[in-house]
Order: structure tokens, then C-alpha cells, then sequence
């Protein structure tokens, strides 16, 4: 397929456009597919330099973080003074083992303790998702922990509690998908470094076809409780072209239990 | 939930008025095409925009039919109308004394307040298997005879105290099984007394099924593309589907080494087993779900099961209606509890001991 290009006179020069392919049977272009985010956004939103996993002398360069340039619109997430203190405690304390319930809930990257990631973490964690959609419901299956979200599209329902991954509903503005995201509980992070969020999160995802493919997307956050004003961030999401591309099994709970619960065992020696 | 649980729910009283499916299929053959009279042809099922069978819809495959007919019931495959209102009044009876308070000592376990039963959702089969003959699962091979007595003595020696106080130790986080650790389901799925949610939704080249309990999405292509390697193994294994008239048949490989038993038992069918699934519109509210389970080396034969999947329960009507099944996210206590609990347990016996030595 080729992108559609307009032709404009050199005097009033417009970006050109493409009009991606239509979902059968629908108005709207058809995102369906594997995609995946190409950056170390899932290591920090904002910029930063190198540096060492948390235990190199176990791991060498294993879990070293790399080099990465930011993807948050204006370089830095808006912090009230009291959060961006937290964010550096929450940094400090990423790796801390969950000797307790209460430790458990409040403490920790909880990405390494293989729990759901919310949004917008999801979609640029390092692993593809697969993008289902349907003319009235489309519904996102990510590799990482077979997280998944359904985003209703013809009708909104309430939402009954807050969860991990939220409640998503959706429209079209144009050929952009606009995703709602609300009712997302506060235990989850949007990165490794400790940026975080109270449950008073909104978030608004735009999914936009640029090209046959690649997707831009761009999520705003929205947190009185935590942030002075609203921050968005952008990053294209690549589509994955292999023959076979198919999003796998990460199921990580396993990998995670010893690192949770090692310290209930009565012996190391199990 | 330990097995043992499922064991109880198994004994259950089955069944209320016979159900609608009187033209369940035959085990291994298709679907029955529609009936010679006029006033009983079914329409043929509409089709999505890009021409595919359309199966699409929110369901729940929940049940009192049990998986296995029990033995003394041999071949008989039916339930009679009579036999039917007897079973309902013994479930409509054990519901009604659910008000009353558990044993002293009893905690209490999952009943009918959390479990939503089927009333309506019915088959009039005495068994969901429908092959073998009898109803039930075909023996199991020597080698798993042995894996499932090992077991047997293994979680037996982890029972300390008398009924109705009998506790259970775990050592490590691995003496729960695959599902108490919220690692994934038993394939196939044949079983949910809750979150029995299930969606099918369908995208050019792909049928998808988006299953409430574990959050699973098992995501079909039907390009015709072949199996993964070998070597990448998955709980729910690899699907790849196919159209046959309307029914889509999955082909399931590449299982992994850790699956566990339907009845939760660890060391269960493993890497072999082969499993296809039939989906077959039977009417507006009814997609059938059949199965034939192959594994040599687990069952000396195969067999094959059916399953309704059923949309027109009032709980179970929208996506949103699908909760989010965020179990490993809320299993933190489990694991202290069980896991310090033996421990602290232990210790206080070794006090014990020490004390009476003295």
C-alpha cells in the first residue's frame, strides 16, 4: 500500500497527508495490527544520561539504564514541590523487597513485581501490543503481563471502581482514535524512575496513522492532587512488519514470586 | 482454591428445565446442518463486513453440568424433563440453606452468593464430555498414574491436624498450584463458577477471545501460517484457525511444561498436548464451544467435550460487563499468609518440642 499524498501549490505548503486504509465496513481507518514503542520511555519520560543497573556487581551491564532522550512536550513533568520529592524517593526506593502487605502497597516499581502497568505505560513498555478493533469496541492485548483493555466506542459506561488498567472509552476526531482513560487506581507508575500518579489520573490518548507504518501517539495527563497543570507526551509507535509478528506469552509472575515472597520461606534451601 | 473445591462444585445437583441445545453435535463431527422441516431451519449467521462467519458477542460458559457424568449414570447422555425439575429442586434447596451459619470452626468457603449458577444456562446433558461413551475422561497413562500418586503422597504429607480443623502447609509459593498463583488457567477451559465472562471479537484475519478470568486474550490468526517453533511453549498454547462452512476450528500446540491438570493437580498434560476447538452459532445466544483433547502421553485415548457459551445472561451483556481480573495484583496476602503462616507454625511445634523436652 502507499501513503496518499496531497499536492499543493509551493506558495501555501501543507504537510502532507495519508489517508490510511478503512476498517471494513467503517468510516474510520484501520489500526488493527502489531505495534510497538521504539525509546527508553519505559526508563524515564524525561531525558536522561546512562547509568548502572541497581546491583552491577551481580549483573554487570544487565539492568544498566541507557541513554535516552525525553518524550515529554516542554522537557519536564510539572510536579507540585511535595511529588517531585516523592518521585525521588519512589526512584530510591524502586527496588525495595515487599516484606509486608503495607510495604508492598505503597512502595516499589511495581513493574518488577510483574503487575499490570496502567496507561499510558502500557503501550511503551519494550514489548509489542496488538491492536483489535471492530466497529464498535477496539481492544488493546499487550505482551507485557497479558495486560489488556477494551475501549468501548458507541457507548460510555460508569465506571464501577477504579483498576489497574482503568476504563478506556473512545471516539474518532477525524482519523485520530481519542481515548479516555479514568478510574485508574494509584499503584502504578509511569516509568522506572519513580514518576507517579494519585488516582485522580485522567488521561486522553490520541492514536494518529501517519503512514502505512507508523501510528504518532500522544497521551495527556491530567492530576490536580500531583501536577501543577496538565503534560503530554508524544512518540511514534512502530508497526511490527515480520511475517509471523505475533505478540507472546510474557506471563512474568513466575520470574517475580522469589524476588515477593523469598523472604516468607522458613530455608533458602526450599 | 484448592481442588478439593472443585470436587464439592462437581457434586453439585445439576441442571433445571432442558435447555434449548437438542441438536448437540455427535463428538468429532461438525455442527448438524439445519433441519429438513421449514418451521425448523435456522438462518444462516451473519457475516462480518469482510465475509467471515460472524460469532461475535459477550458470553458466559458458566454451568452446573459437570465435566465427567457421574458412573452411575453409564451411558445415558440425557437428563429426562422429570429428572431435570428433581435436580433443580436439590439446587434451588442447597441455595436456601446457604442462609445458615457455617459449622463452628468452619471458615467458610466461595457458595452461591459469589458463584453465579446457570438457571437457564442449561444442557440437559448429564456430562459436558461427550466422548468416550461414558461420559467421562478416558484413563490416564501410566506415566501421569504415577506423576498424580507422587502428588497425591507429596500434598498429603502437607495436611496436618483432624477434620474439622485440618490446615495445610506451603513451604514456598510453588506448593499453590498454577492457578492459586495467578500464573494462568487449565487449558482447555472447561470450568468457572465465577468471572465466567468470555468475549469474541473478530478482525480481518483474526478471531480473538478475550476471557474475563486471568484477563487472557488468546488471539487467533487465520492466515494459515504455521504453529511457533517448538521450542516457545505457552500456557494457553498456539492457536491457528480455519473457516469450515461456519464453524471455526483452532488447532492449539506448543502447551507448555507447567501446565497443570483441569483439576489443578501440578504435572499435568505438558508439552504434547493437542487440543482442537470447534465454535459453531447454534442460534442468536449460543455459540458452541467443542473440544477434542489428544495426548498419548497423558490420556491413553482422546476426547472431546462440549461446552455452550451463552449471551443472554443479564450480567453479562457489554464489554464493560468483563471486570478486570487483576489476581496477582491483590495476591500478596496469600502468599504471607500461607507462606509465613507455615513457617510460623513450624516454629511454634519446634517450641513445643523443645519445651517438653525439658
Amino acid at each position: 500500500m502507499f501513503c496518499s499524498v496531497a499536492v499543493r501549490p509551493a506558495a501555501a505548503q501543507q504537510a502532507p497527508t495519508y489517508r490510511a486504509p478503512r476498517l471494513a465496513g467503517t468510516q474510520n481507518p484501520n489500526l488493527n495490527g502489531i505495534w510497538e514503542s521504539v525509546n527508553t520511555a519505559n526508563w524515564e519520560l524525561e531525558s536522561h544520561s546512562p547509568g548502572p543497573s541497581p546491583l552491577p556487581a551481580l549483573l554487570g551491564l544487565y539492568g544498566a539504564e541507557p541513554p535516552g532522550q525525553g518524550v515529554v512536550e516542554g522537557g519536564k513533568i510539572p510536579y507540585q514541590p511535595w511529588a517531585l520529592a516523592k518521585k525521588k524517593e519512589n526512584f530510591e526506593k524502586r527496588l525495595t523487597r515487599p516484606t509486608s502487605l503495607q510495604i508492598n502497597e505503597t512502595t516499589g516499581d511495581p513493574e518488577a513485581k510483574c503487575y499490570l502497568p496502567g496507561v499510558p505505560r502500557a503501550t511503551y513498555m519494550p514489548y509489542p501490543f496488538q491492536i483489535i478493533q471492530t466497529p464498535k469496541q477496539i481492544l488493546m492485548a499487550y505482551e507485557f503481563a497479558a495486560a489488556r483493555r477494551s475501549i468501548v466506542m458507541d457507548h460510555k459506561p460508569k465506571a464501577l471502581s477504579d483498576t489497574w488498567m482503568g476504563w478506556s472509552t473512545g471516539q474518532w476526531d477525524g482519523d485520530t482514535l481519542v481515548v479516555d482513560v479514568t478510574n485508574q487506581n494509584d499503584k502504578t507508575w509511569f516509568d522506572r524512575a519513580g514518576d507517579f500518579h494519585s488516582d485522580a489520573l485522567h488521561v486522553v490518548e490520541r492514536y494518529t496513522p501517519i503512514d502505512a507504518g507508523h501510528l504518532m501517539y500522544e497521551a495527556t495527563m491530567e492530576d490536580p492532587k500531583v501536577f501543577t497543570r496538565a503534560w503530554t507526551i508524544k512518540m511514534p509507535l512502530y508497526r511490527r512488519i515480520e511475517q509471523n509478528a505475533q505478540v507472546l506469552e510474557y506471563r512474568c509472575v513466575e520470574f517475580s514470586e522469589e524476588f515477593m515472597y523469598g523472604h516468607f520461606i522458613e530455608s533458602s534451601g526450599k | 482454591m484448592s481442588h478439593r473445591f472443585f470436587a464439592r462444585i462437581a457434586a453439585l445437583a445439576a441442571i433445571v428445565a432442558l435447555g434449548i441445545l437438542t441438536e448437540v453435535p455427535a463428538a468429532g463431527q461438525q455442527a448438524p446442518a439445519p433441519a429438513k422441516k421449514a418451521a425448523a431451519a435456522k438462518p444462516a449467521p451473519s457475516r462480518t463486513p469482510w465475509g467471515d462467519p460472524d460469532l461475535q458477542g459477550v458470553y458466559t460458559f458458566a454451568t452446573t453440568t459437570p465435566i465427567e457424568r457421574p458412573k452411575a449414570l453409564g451411558l445415558k447422555d440425557h437428563y429426562t424433563e422429570e429428572e431435570i425439575a428433581a435436580l433443580q429442586k436439590k439446587a434451588d434447596d442447597a441455595v436456601q440453606a446457604e442462609g445458615k451459619a457455617p459449622r463452628t470452626g468452619d471458615t467458610g468457603t466461595y457458595n452461591n452468593f459469589w458463584i453465579s449458577s446457570d438457571k437457564g444456562r442449561v444442557t440437559g446433558r448429564t456430562s459436558l464430555i461427550t466422548d468416550p461413551e461414558d461420559g467421562r475422561m478416558p484413563p490416564f497413562t501410566e506415566r501421569v498414574q504415577k506423576i498424580r500418586a507422587q502428588w497425591a503422597a507429596k500434598d498429603a504429607a502437607r495436611q496436618v491436624g483432624k477434620p474439622p480443623y485440618v490446615q495445610e502447609f506451603f513451604n514456598s509459593w510453588e506448593d499453590h498450584p498454577i492457578y492459586t498463583r495467578c500464573i494462568a488457567r487449565a487449558m482447555p477451559r472447561m470450568f468457572q463458577s465465577y468471572n465466567h465472562g468470555v468475549q469474541i471479537l473478530q478482525s480481518p484475519g483474526y478471531v480473538v477471545l478475550d476471557y474475563e478470568s486471568m484477563h487472557d486474550v488468546r488471539i487467533i490468526p487465520l492466515d494459515g501460517s504455521p504453529h511457533l517453533d517448538a521450542s516457545i511453549r505457552q500456557y494457553n498454547g498456539d492457536s491457528r484457525g480455519h473457516w469450515e462452512g461456519n464453524t471455526l476450528v483452532v488447532d492449539l500446540t506448543n502447551f507448555s511444561d507447567n501446565m497443570e491438570f483441569p483439576d489443578h493437580v501440578p504435572g499435568g498434560p505438558q508439552g504434547n498436548m493437542h487440543i482442537v476447538e470447534r465454535f459453531t452459532r447454534v442460534d442468536a445466544n449460543t455459540v458452541n464451544y467443542q473440544v477434542t483433547v489428544d495426548d498419548p502421553t497423558t490420556w491413553t485415548k482422546p476426547w472431546t467435550f462440549i461446552l455452550p457459551w451463552r449471551s443472554d445472561d443479564p450480567s453479562y451483556q457489554q464489554p464493560e460487563d468483563l471486570f478486570e481480573y487483576a489476581c496477582h495484583e491483590g495476591n500478596f496476602r496469600m502468599m504471607e499468609d500461607t507462606v509465613s503462616g507455615t513457617r510460623s507454625l513450624k516454629e511454634a511445634a519446634q517450641r513445643e518440642r523443645a519445651n517438653t523436652k525439658q
